[in-house]
C-alpha cells in the first residue's frame, strides 16, 4: 500500500510498513494460512485498532508484528519497522537484534495476563528480569515502573511486592501493561487486553490507555473481537475476516460509514444501547476454516450481495474514499442496500413490547442471604480463620411466569450466587425462597408439609451455564447428553419417541442434520452450538424458570444476538421464564427488552436498582448504574472515551463490604453521610427502586451532609497509612 | 452400539498404539502361563531331570534346573496362578477403595471430606514396606488374596488423593451441576458423569497396583518373611540364595536368574501397556476411531500425565 | 502463611503419634502376636520363674507393662518411646535405641545421596528430553526410563553384588566402611563410606530415575506451552534464566509428590537393600529383628524409619512453601500430601 504524505489528519510518519505478511503453518489436512497477504502502514502516535472474530487472523497480525509467531508457522511477506528515520527489516534480523527490538521498541500485551506472569515469582521480579535482560539501570527502571503502575491507577508498592496470584484480574492486567511499557517502547501491540475482564473495567482500563499512550507518546496497536470498545479510543480501524484485512479506514469512518458488507453486518449485529432493537441482527452463516476458505472473496457465502465475480476473484483492498479502503467489488452498493441499523431513517422506537408475565410469583425471593466460608480446610485448617465472604445480602425478587429479570454488575458481586439462589441451586444462609408460595429448601428438608413435591419444584428450575466448554459432558454424546431428563422425568417414554423429541430439538435450533449432530462428542461442536444443546438440555425439562448464567458472553459477538433470538423464541414456545446474568448492560437491554422484562443491577452482594428494562438504560436512577451505562458500547462515536464517573477502579473485597453504603468508596456522588447509613431497596416506594439516599422521596439528611473529600477518604480509610 | 463403544473401539485404539500392544501381549502371555500354561506343563517334581542344568542347553528343560533338578521352566509356570490371584486381589483392592474414599471425600467435603483425608495423608507418610512386612509377620497370611491384599495395604492412598483432586475438579464442572439440577440421583451423576473422567487414573493405578504387589510379594517371599506355602517366583529366588548360594557358587546364577527376568519382563509389560491405554479414555481419540474423522494433531497426547502417575 | 506452617507441623506430629500407636495396638492387641511370643520365649529360657518376674522382664523388652489397664501401658509406652526408650534387643540384648542410634546415620547418608542422585538425574534428563521432544534420544531416553522402572531395585541389587561384587570384586559384598579407617572427618574414610554405599546407592538410582525423567518431561512439556514462557521470551531474558526460573522451578514444584512418595520408599526399601548388601543400617536390624523374631528391635527400626520419613517429608513439605507462593493460599500445584 503506498500512502501519499497524508494531509488531513494527524497521521504522521509510518513506524511500520506491513507488506504482504502471511503466516501459515502445515497440517495433516493440508496448508493452513492463518494470515492472508497482510498490508498496511502503522503510523506514528497512532491508535489503530484491529477488529475481527475469533479466528479472524488477528492475533496473528499481532505476533507478527514482533516476529514472534508461535512455532511451527512460518512468517513471510516484508514487515518494515522506523526507529528514529532508520528503517529495520524485521524479518532480516539476527536473533540478537530481534531480541532487541522486542521489548525495547515493541511490545506486547497478551490477553490472559494471569498466565502471562510466572505464577512463581513476584510482580517486582518480573520487571526487574526485564531490565536486566535489556541492560538497562535496574534502580531507575523500577522508579519508571513505579510511575506507570502508579499512572494506572495501583499502588506500586503493593503491586511489586505481590505475587500475580495476589492480584485481582483487572490489576493484573495494568500490572502487565506496566511491564511491557518499562523499557519505554515506542510501538505497544495489545492481543485483546480486556477480554477477560468486566466492562467496567475494560472502559476503565482504556480510558487509562488513552492518557498513557498520550503521556509517553506511543504508538498502539489494539486488537479485539469488540468493535465499539476499539471506535472511541482508535484513530484508525482495520477490519479482518477469514485472515485478511477486509476494510481499513478512520475510525469515525469505518465506524459510521461502513463500507464492507461484513463490517455492515457485523455493526447490525452488536447488541448496544442506542439501536432499536428491532433493528438488530444476526450475521447468517459461520467464518470458514483456515484450511478451507472459500475461493474468491471468502465472504461470499454469507454476503447477500455475493455473485458470480465474488466467487470467482478475490477483490482487492482497494482505496474506496478518502483514505477509507475495501476490499469489496460491491462497496457502493452495500452501503446502499445493506442498512446500517443505528442510521436507519425508520423511527428509533421499538414496538411496543407486551409482556406476558403472570400476576403471581413462581419463585419469590425473601430477604435472602447468602455467605461462603472461605479458607480453612484439612484437619488442621482451625490454625486459619475462615473469611466470610458475604456474596449475597438482603435480596427481595419475585419472578413470574413468562417473565424475564436481567441481572447485572461487575463480576464478584453475587449475580450468579443470587440467580443460584433463585433457581434453588444454592441455599441461602439465611431468607426464605419460594415456589408458587410454598418454602422450598423447607420443602427440601422435609419441615414444610406443602402441596408441590420437591421433585416437581427441582425440574421447574433449571439453568444454563456460562462456558460452553464445560457444560456438557465431554465423554458423552450429544444425544447421550439429552437423554438425561428425558429418562429422569419420562421414564416410560419410548425409546424412539425419546430419540425423535431430542432430534426434533436439533433440528428445531438449526442443529442439521439432527442425527448427525445427535452423534458427535461435544468438542465436535462450536461453542454456539453446545449452547444450544444446553438449552435444549434445560428446555427438555419444561421448566418455569430457566437461569441463563452469561449464557452469551463466551460467544462470538456476531452470535450473541442469535442465540438470544433462539432463547426468546423459545420461551414463547415452552413458556417459560428467564433469569438472565450478565455483565453487559446492552446484552440484558436486548434480552430483557424483547420480552418487556426487568433489569437488576447489583453492586457488592446486594441488588441496588431494580426496574424495567428501557426505564433503568434510559433513565438509570443509581450513581453505579450510571457507572455501568457510561462502560456499555456506545454507538455514538461523538463521546470519545473520557475519564471513568467513578472514583477507584478496583472493586473493594467482599470479605469485608464498605460500612454505609458499600459503592461509596466508589461513588462520584457520595457524602459523608454513605459513609455511615446504608439506603435500601424498597419495592413498596415504586416500580423502579433504588438504593440510594438521592432517589429517596422524602427529604433526606444525605442533601445537607457534606461531599465525600478523596484526600481525606484515602487517609480515612487506611489507618495504617494515617498512623 | 454398546458393544462398539466399549469394546470394540477401545480394542482398536489400544491397538494403535505400540506401547500399549506390546504389553498387552506380554500380559496376555502371564495370563495365559497361569491358566492354560498349568494344564500343559507338569508339576515342577525333585529330580524331574539332571541338577542344575543351565538355560537354553537341553530343551527338555528349557530354562535349566535347579539343584534338585526342579525343572525351573515349571516352576515359574506353576507359581504364575496364585501371583495372578495376588495381583487381582491387591489391585481390585486398591482401586474399589481408592474409588470409595476419592470420590466421597471429594464430592461430600466438610467434615468427612478431612477425617478420610487426615487418615490418608497419615497412611500416604507411612512407608509401605515396612508397615506391610510388620503386618505379614502379625497376621502371617496364608491364601494369595489375602496376601495380596496386605500388601496394598497403604497403597491406595495415594490414588484416593489423585481420585479426590480429580473429583473437586470434576465436581465444579457446569454439566455436574446441570444434571444435579435435573434431579438426577447423586449415584447416576457418579457413575454417568464423574467415573469416566477418572478411568485413566485408575487403570494407570490398576496396574501401578499389579506392580506393586509383583515387587513386593517377591521381596517378601525371597527375605522369606512371607511363609512359603505356595511357589512363587521370590520362593524360588530365596532358595537360589539361600540353598543354592547363586551369588557365590559357580553354575547356579540361572537358578535366581530366571525368576527374575520373569519379574523384570512382567512389570515392563504393565507400564507399557499403561503407558499406552490411557488414549481410550480420551474421547476425541475414540471419535476419531469411530468416525474416521480427522482432528488436529497432538492433542491426544496425555502420556506425561501418565508418567506423573506412575511411582516406583 | 504462618497458619500453613502450623497446619502442617500439626499434621507431622500427628502422623508420628499414629504410627506409634498403630505399633503398640500391634505388639500388644494382637493375639499370637509379639506380646505372647516374647513371653513364651523368655519363659522357654528361663524356666520356670514366676509369673510376676515375667512380667517385668516383658517390660524391660517390649516397653510395656502387662499387668497394668490398658490405658496406663499405653501411656508408659508413648513417654517411653518419647524419651528415647525402644526397649531392648533380646537377640543383641543391648537397648534398642542404642544400637538403632549408632545405624541410623548409616541409612540416612545412603537414602540422602540416593535422593539427591535420583532426582538430579531424573530432572537434568527430563528437561533435556522435553527440550529435544520428538528426537530419537527423546524416544530411545523414553524406552529406557520405562525399562529401568521395571526393574525393581532389589533385582538391580542382587544383579550387581553378584556381577561387581562377587564375580569380579570390584566392590565390597558387605558393611560400611573398610576396617582399616580410622572414622573422622579423613579423606580416607570418607572414600571408604562412599565406596561401600556405592552399589546400594546405584541400586536404587538406577531404577528409579527413569519415572522421575518421565515426569520431568511431561511437566516441562506442559510448562513451555504456558503463556508466561512465550511472553518471557518475547521480554529478552536470556535463555538460561527461562530455562531455570521459568521452565525449571514451574517444572519442579509438580515433582514434590514424586519427592515426597520416595522418601518413604526408598527409607521403606533399606530392610531389603541392606540386607542384599549386608549393610548395618536401620534397615538391616530391622530384618535381623524379623529373622530373629526379636519384637523390640523390630518395632523399633519400624518406628525409627516412619519417624525418619516423617521428617523427611515434613522439611520437603516446608520447602514448598518457600518455593510456590500459592502453596499457602490455594495448595499450588502440588496434589498429595
Ligand atoms: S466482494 Fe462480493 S461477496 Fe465479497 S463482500 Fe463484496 S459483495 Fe460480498
Ligand atoms: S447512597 Fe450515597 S454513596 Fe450510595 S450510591 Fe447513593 S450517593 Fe452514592
Amino acid at each position: 500500500m503506498t500512502e501519499p504524505e497524508p494531509t488531513t489528519t494527524k497521521m504522521g510518519r509510518p513506524v511500520f510498513e506491513v507488506e504482504g505478511a502471511s503466516v501459515t503453518y502445515d497440517m495433516d489436512r493440508g496448508v493452513s494460512r492463518v494470515l492472508d497477504d497482510a498490508t498496511i502502514d502503522i503510523f506514528e502516535e497512532e491508535i489503530l485498532g484491529v477488529v475481527g472474530e475469533s479466528g479472524s487472523g488477528k492475533s496473528m497480525f499481532a505476533s507478527s508484528l514482533l516476529n514472534a509467531v508461535p512455532p511451527p508457522g512460518t512468517l513471510d511477506g516484508e514487515i518494515r519497522y522506523h526507529r528514529d528515520g532508520e528503517v529495520i527489516d524485521l524479518l532480516g534480523l539476527s536473533p540478537e537484534q530481534l531480541r532487541r527490538v522486542r521489548w525495547e521498541d515493541v511490545a506486547m500485551v497478551f490477553q490472559g495476563a494471569q498466565s502471562s506472569f510466572n505464577p512463581t515469582i513476584s510482580i517486582r521480579r518480573h520487571f526487574e528480569e526485564t531490565l536486566e535482560a535489556h541492560e538497562y539501570d535496574i534502580e531507575n527502571g523500577l522508579e519508571h515502573a513505579r510511575q506507570l503502575l502508579a499512572d494506572l491507577y495501583l499502588d506500586p508498592e503493593r503491586v511489586l511486592g505481590s505475587y500475580p496470584h495476589e492480584l485481582s484480574g483487572g490489576m493484573q492486567q495494568r500490572a502487565l501493561i506496566a511491564l511491557s511499557l518499562v523499557l519505554e517502547p515506542d510501538v505497544l501491540v495489545m492481543d485483546e487486553p480486556t477480554a477477560a475482564l468486566d466492562l467496567l473495567m475494560q472502559r476503565s482500563i482504556l480510558s487509562l490507555l488513552e492518557n498513557v499512550k498520550e503521556k509517553y507518546e506511543l504508538t498502539v496497536v489494539f486488537i479485539t473481537h469488540d468493535l465499539p470498545l476499539v471506535a472511541g479510543l482508535a484513530d484508525r480501524l482495520a477490519v479482518m475476516y477469514s485472515f485478511k484485512f477486509v476494510e481499513i479506514g478512520r475510525a469515525e469512518d469505518v465506524f459510521s460509514n461502513p463500507k464492507h458488507p461484513y463490517t455492515r453486518a457485523l455493526l447490525n449485529a452488536i447488541p448496544n444501547l442506542d439501536t432499536p432493537r428491532s433493528r438488530m441482527h444476526p450475521i447468517e452463516g459461520s467464518a470458514p476454516d483456515p484450511v478451507n476458505v472459500p475461493t474468491g472473496c471468502s465472504y461470499h457465502p454469507r454476503c447477500p450481495l455475493a455473485d458470480e465475480q465474488c466467487e470467482a476473484a478475490e477483490p482487492p483492498l482497494a482505496e474506496t474514499t478518502d483514505k477509507h479502503h475495501a476490499a469489496c467489488y460491491y462497496w457502493e452498493e452495500a452501503m446502499e442496500e445493506i442498512e446500517l441499523s443505528i442510521e436507519s431513517d425508520e423511527p428509533a422506537v421499538d414496538d411496543t413490547v407486551v409482556g406476558r408475565q403472570s400476576d403471581e410469583p413462581v419463585v419469590s425471593v425473601d430477604a435472602v442471604d447468602v455467605h461462603f466460608e472461605q479458607g480453612g480446610g484439612g484437619l488442621f485448617g482451625f490454625f486459619s480463620d475462615p473469611d466470610t465472604v458475604h456474596a449475597v445480602d438482603d435480596a427481595n425478587l419475585e419472578i413470574y411466569e413468562n417473565d424475564v429479570v436481567a441481572l447485572v454488575g461487575e463480576s464478584g458481586c453475587g449475580k450468579t450466587t443470587l440467580g443460584k439462589a433463585i433457581i434453588a441451586a444454592q441455599r441461602p444462609t439465611n431468607g426464605t425462597v419460594r415456589y408458587r408460595g410454598q418454602d422450598i429448601w423447607g420443602t427440601r428438608d422435609g419441615r414444610v408439609d406443602g402441596e408441590i413435591p420437591w421433585e416437581q419444584i427441582r425440574r421447574s428450575l433449571q439453568m444454563i451455564h456460562q462456558d460452553p466448554g464445560s457444560s456438557l459432558n465431554s465423554h458423552r454424546k450429544i444425544k447421550s447428553s439429552l437423554e438425561d431428563p428425558l429418562r429422569r422425568w419420562h421414564p416410560n417414554m419410548d425409546p424412539g419417541d425419546r430419540e425423535e423429541r431430542i432430534l426434533g430439538m436439533l433440528e428445531y435450533t438449526g442443529m442439521s442434520p439432527p442425527t448427525d449432530y445427535a452423534l458427535r462428542y461435544p468438542h465436535q461442536l462450536s461453542g454456539g452450538e453446545k449452547q444450544r444443546v444446553a438449552l435444549i438440555r434445560a428446555l427438555l425439562m419444561n421448566p418455569d424458570v430457566i437461569l441463563a448464567d452469561e449464557a452469551v458472553s463466551a460467544l462470538d459477538v456476531s452470535l450473541r444476538l442469535e442465540m438470544m433470538d433462539l432463547m426468546l423464541e423459545l420461551q414463547d414456545a415452552f413458556d417459560t421464564s428467564y433469569v438472565f446474568i450478565s455483565h453487559n448492560l446492552s446484552n440484558a437491554r436486548y434480552f430483557a427488552g424483547n420480552a418487556d422484562g426487568r433489569i437488576g443491577v447489583m453492586y457488592l452482594g446486594e441488588l441496588v436498582e431494580l426496574g424495567p428494562v428501557d426505564e433503568v438504560i434510559d433513565e438509570p436512577l443509581h450513581p453505579y448504574t450510571k457507572v455501568l451505562k457510561w462502560a456499555t458500547d456506545d454507538m455514538e462515536l461523538s463521546d470519545r472515551i473520557e475519564d471513568p464517573p467513578i472514583r477507584g477502579i478496583d472493586i473493594p473485597d467482599p470479605v469485608n463490604p464498605p460500612a454505609g453504603c458499600r459503592f461509596h468508596t466508589r461513588c462520584p456522588e457520595a457524602r459523608t453521610v454513605c459513609r455511615e447509613e446504608s439506603p435500601s431497596l424498597d419495592e413498596a416506594v415504586s416500580a423502579h427502586p433504588t438504593a440510594c439516599f438521592r432517589e429517596y422521596p422524602m427529604e433526606h439528611p444525605y442533601w445537607d451532609s457534606e461531599p465525600v473529600d478523596d484526600a481525606e477518604e484515602t487517609v480515612t480509610g487506611d489507618p495504617i497509612d494515617a498512623g | 452400539m454398546f458393544l462398539n463403544d466399549w469394546l470394540i473401539t477401545p480394542l482398536r485404539v489400544i491397538w494403535d498404539d505400540w506401547r500399549a500392544r506390546v504389553g498387552g501381549i506380554i500380559i496376555l502371555l502371564y495370563v495365559l502361563m497361569g491358566t492354560i500354561g498349568v494344564v500343559l506343563i507338569s508339576e515342577p517334581r525333585p529330580g524331574d531331570g539332571p541338577r542344575l542344568i543351565r538355560p537354553f542347553q537341553d530343551w527338555a528343560h528349557p530354562l535349566g534346573t535347579d539343584i534338585n533338578g526342579n525343572d525351573l521352566f515349571a516352576q515359574t509356570v506353576h507359581a504364575t496362578p496364585p501371583m495372578l490371584e495376588m495381583i487381582v486381589a491387591g489391585a481390585v483392592f486398591t482401586t474399589a477403595l481408592a474409588m470409595v474414599v476419592g470420590t466421597l471425600s471429594g464430592y461430600k467435603g466438610g467434615i468427612v471430606d478431612r477425617l478420610l483425608m487426615t487418615f490418608t495423608d497419615i497412611l500416604l507418610t507411612i512407608p509401605g514396606l515396612p508397615l506391610v512386612i510388620v503386618l505379614a509377620l502379625v497376621l502371617d497370611p496364608r491364601q494369595p488374596w489375602v496376601v495380596g491384599v496386605i500388601l496394598t495395604i497403604n497403597a491406595w492412598a495415594g490414588l484416593a488423593r489423585a481420585i479426590r483432586s480429580q473429583v473437586l475438579t470434576i465436581r465444579e464442572e457446569a454439566y455436574i451441576e446441570a444434571a444435579r439440577l435435573m434431579g438426577i440421583s447423586t449415584w447416576r451423576i457418579l457413575l454417568k458423569d464423574i467415573t469416566p473422567s477418572l478411568m485413566p487414573y485408575v487403570l494407570v493405578n490398576f496396574v501401578n497396583a499389579a506392580r506393586t504387589v509383583v515387587f513386593a510379594s517377591v521381596a517378601l517371599y525371597f527375605l522369606g518373611i512371607l511363609p512359603d506355602t505356595f511357589l512363587n517366583w521370590g520362593v524360588m529366588m530365596n532358595y537360589a540364595y539361600s540353598v543354592g548360594g547363586a551369588l557365590y557358587t559357580s553354575g547356579t546364577a540361572h537358578w535366581l536368574f530366571v525368576p527374575l527376568m520373569t519379574i523384570v519382563v512382567l512389570s515392563f509389560g504393565l507400564i507399557l501397556f499403561a503407558q499406552g491405554t490411557d488414549r481410550v479414555f480420551n474421547p476425541r481419540v475414540r471419535a476419531r476411531h469411530a468416525s474416521q474423522d480427522d482432528l488436529e494433531p497432538g492433542e491426544d497426547d496425555m502420556s506425561g500425565e501418565v508418567a506423573t502417575q506412575i511411582r516406583g | 502463611m504462618v497458619n500453613y506452617y502450623l497446619a502442617r507441623t500439626a499434621q507431622a506430629l500427628f502422623t508420628v503419634f499414629a504410627v506409634m500407636t498403630l505399633a503398640f495396638g500391634l505388639i500388644r492387641l494382637m493375639p499370637g502376636g509379639p506380646m505372647d511370643f516374647v513371653r513364651a520365649q523368655l519363659q522357654q529360657e528361663a524356666g520356670a520363674v514366676d509369673q510376676a518376674q515375667i512380667n517385668a522382664m516383658v517390660e524391660v523388652y517390649t516397653n510395656v507393662h502387662p499387668e497394668q489397664p490398658l490405658l496406663d501401658q499405653y501411656v508408659d509406652y508413648m513417654s517411653g518411646i518419647m524419651r528415647g526408650d525402644l526397649g531392648v534387643s533380646m537377640w543383641y540384648d543391648r537397648p534398642v535405641s542404642e544400637i538403632l542410634a549408632m545405624a541410623l546415620p548409616w541409612t540416612v547418608f545412603v537414602m540422602t545421596i540416593s535422593l539427591a542422585f535420583t532426582f538430579g538425574i531424573g530432572i537434568s534428563l527430563g528437561a533435556a528430553m522435553a527440550y529435544a521432544e520428538g528426537s530419537r534420544f527423546d524416544s530411545i531416553s523414553t524406552l529406557v526410563s520405562i525399562f529401568l522402572n521395571s526393574i525393581p531395585y532389589y533385582v538391580a541389587a542382587i544383579v550387581m553384588v553378584y556381577f561387581l561384587g562377587y564375580e569380579s570384586g570390584m566392590f565390597p559384598i558387605g558393611g560400611r566402611i573398610s576396617s582399616d579407617v580410622t572414622p573422622g572427618l579423613n579423606i580416607p574414610f570418607i572414600a571408604s563410606a562412599f565406596y561401600h554405599a556405592a552399589l546400594p546407592i546405584a541400586s536404587f538410582v538406577i531404577t528409579a530415575f527413569g519415572i522421575q525423567a518421565l515426569a520431568m518431561r511431561g511437566n516441562s512439556i506442559r510448562v513451555l506451552g504456558e503463556d508466561y514462557l512465550r511472553v518471557a521470551q518475547l521480554r529478552g531474558l536470556p535463555p538460561h534464566d527461562i530455562a531455570l526460573r521459568y521452565i525449571g522451578r514451574n517444572a519442579i514444584l509438580p515433582m514434590y509428590t514424586g519427592f515426597m512418595i520416595s522418601i518413604g520408599f526408598m527409607f521403606g526399601g533399606s530392610v531389603i537393600l541392606e540386607e542384599i548388601f549386608a549393610y548395618p543400617g536401620v534397615g538391616f536390624y530391622m530384618f535381623r529383628g524379623i529373622e530373629a523374631r526379636d519384637y523390640p528391635l523390630m518395632m523399633g527400626a519400624f518406628i525409627l524409619i516412619t519417624v525418619a520419613v516423617v521428617i523427611g517429608v515434613y522439611v520437603a513439605d516446608l520447602t514448598y512453601g518457600k518455593l510456590d507462593p500459592r502453596a499457602s493460599t490455594k495448595g499450588g500445584d502440588r496434589e498429595a500430601f
